[in-house]
């Protein structure tokens, strides 16, 4: 009789273990994620210039901004106007550089393009959408008067900023 | 969409990503008096970023000063951090942003590199 009680508590106690729930918690607010999906490659096409463009053999950075909730961010993004890292330059630097929409999840913001405000070297764009936007920085430095650039390894950054609003 | 699908397959594994959370941290009273705190929510899955920089800014970008166990943090791949803000009750009405800004290291390489920084803003 004793050995039918403890099987019968084994077994209803086994099946609570069974049917006990394992919670998993999630919560969706407000979230701006900066992705660096590509970092770029300048392109030496001519003594003098330095180049992401593909037709010169760079590869143009592209950084992915993701918001889960439209209208709480904007999106800064400054192209180069300075190397990080270079040989000793006498003669400036000319920089040239444009943000442009790549890839985008929502038809929408390929309004971003018309939308978005450019001053100096940086580019403002108010993310009005949710999902995710893939934004194409070109970057393009050209070296006193078609001077030689001197040889060595140059770098620049590309600042991507997600600003609450 | 296809298209946006076989893209994330594609490059997903290269790209790594910055998060600071939450947008609007709410400033609260802490265990000194006069000291507001805030504590904000930093998850790094940029292989290429060890280290971000806190920063508390008012409405025109200039510094605020605030407290916080370091202003550089180090944080590795994939893993997140809680970080307390500590703020002074006279300085409330000045401080608008914190932000995060990922230190990059000089590699030496011939490549564009880049920055992210994430600023939320104080409610």
């Amino acid at each position: 009789m004793f050995k039918k009680v403890m099987l019968a508590a084994i077994v209803c106690l086994s099946a609570a273990a069974v049917a006990a729930d394992v919670e998993v918690v999630g919560t969706v607010a407000s979230k701006c994620v900066v992705t660096t999906d590509t970092s770029g490659v300048y392109g030496n096409p001519s003594p003098s210039v330095l180049s992401t463009a593909a037709v010169d053999a760079g590869v143009e950075p592209i950084v992915r901004f993701d918001v889960i909730q439209a209208g709480f961010y904007k999106a800064k993004i400054s192209s180069p106007n300075t190397f990080s890292e270079s040989p000793v330059l006498n003669d400036v630097v000319n920089w040239t550089g444009d943000v442009s929409v790549g890839e985008v999840t929502d038809a929408s913001m390929s309004a971003y393009d018309t939308s978005k405000i450019v001053y100096d070297n940086i580019t403002e764009v108010d993310l009005t959408v949710a999902g995710s936007t893939w934004f194409k920085v070109s970057s393009q430095a050209a070296y006193g008067y078609d001077k030689a650039l001197p040889a060595g390894t140059y770098r620049a950054v590309i600042s991507a900023e997600c600003i609450a609003k | 969409m296809p298209y946006i699908m076989l893209l994330m397959v594609l490059f997903g594994g290269h790209a790594s990503a910055h998060q600071f959370t939450p947008t609007y941290p709410e400033l609260e009273s802490s265990y000194v008096s006069g000291v507001l705190k805030t504590t904000m929510d930093l998850f790094n899955s940029r292989k290429d970023v060890s280290y971000y920089e806190i920063g508390v800014f008012d409405g025109e970008w200039n510094g605020v000063p605030f407290a916080t166990e370091s202003r550089i943090v180090k944080i590795d791949y994939l893993r997140r951090k809680k970080i307390d803000i500590f703020i002074r009750e006279s300085d409330r009405a000045k401080a608008v942003y914190i932000c995060s800004k990922s230190k990059l290291l000089a590699r030496g390489s011939a490549v564009t590199s880049i920055s992210s920084r994430i600023c939320s803003k104080i409610k």
